[in-house]
């Protein structure tokens, strides 16, 4: 698999969109590729971020960060 | 972000040493816009708000398990909010009914992505507006495939039966869709 391919399958799995058959050939060449395919990954990730970032944000319960709280709160006194 | 205001990786180091208040901050400051995440795939305001409340919680549970050198915080936890709304999706067997919803979607407008941004909104540097302008410059059926795909956690051969389209060209559209989303935000990447 060239650079550019490999790039090309990196944005697919990013967002999830890459298929069985194609997760193990994409797997082989992010050995391959070593550091520069980990870097290229990361970068891929704005796309996901700028997915989340183009939506509207919504208004949360209020009482959700309570309970996320309080949550957490009991965990670490346990 | 206000000047002088912790950054994602310092909240994350924070939460990282087990500090509620570092969680706390780290929630108000994405509790917005992962929430509309997760709506956008569930479609349901009860159900986004108990999934929002145990993302945060696995945020704090996996806090450990981020590494700056992968990527940043907020694309790590957009990539967990993404896969436990498509997970939440799937156990409640909402599918079926989700899937009609997006069906009618589908039909009344190509989904909120489409151009709709005016160039008054651009000028405010509004940073939703320019990456929903980078992604209105798509094709329709590119933006479709994406959508697809991320929103709906759909594979490449479930968008093309879906959308009756040969499994080749989904491919296509959402490698030249997702390729020209790229090189917009690498371009978009000091105003963003």
């Amino acid at each position: 698999m060239s650079f550019e391919e490999f790039q090309n399958r990196a944005r697919l799995f990013v967002v999830g969109a890459l298929e069985p058959d194609e997760m193990a050939e994409f797997e082989n060449a992010r050995r391959e590729f070593g550091e520069k395919a980990e870097a290229f990954i990361s970068e891929c990730y704005s796309l996901s971020e700028a997915f989340a970032l183009s939506l509207k944000p919504a208004k949360a319960s209020d009482q959700i960060k309570a309970r996320l709280m309080e949550m957490v709160k009991n965990r670490q006194a346990h | 972000m206000p000047s002088g205001a912790p950054s994602d990786l310092e909240l994350m180091e924070g939460i990282q040493r087990e500090d509620p208040e570092a969680l706390s901050q780290l929630y108000d400051r994405y509790n917005g816009i992962l929430k509309a995440l997760i709506l956008r795939v569930i479609h349901n305001e009860a159900e986004a708000d108990d999934l929002l409340q145990e993302i945060f919680m696995e945020i704090w549970n996996q806090a450990k398990n981020f590494s700056a050198q992968r990527g940043k915080p907020l694309g790590w936890m957009v990539t967990l909010a993404r896969r436990r709304a498509i997970d939440g999706l799937r156990k409640k067997q909402a599918y079926a009914r989700a899937e009609e919803r997006l069906q009618q979607e589908t039909e009344q407008q190509p989904e909120a992505w489409v151009h709709n941004s005016t160039e008054e909104e651009i000028l405010d540097g509004d940073r939703r507006v320019l990456i929903r302008r980078v992604i209105g410059v798509l094709p329709p059926a590119q933006q479709q495939a994406i959508e697809l795909a991320f929103f709906r956690g759909m594979s490449q051969r479930e968008i093309a039966a879906k959308t009756n389209t040969p499994l080749g060209t989904v491919k296509t559209r959402l490698e030249l869709g997702l390729k020209k989303i790229y090189d917009g935000l690498k371009e978009l990447r000091d105003e963003l």
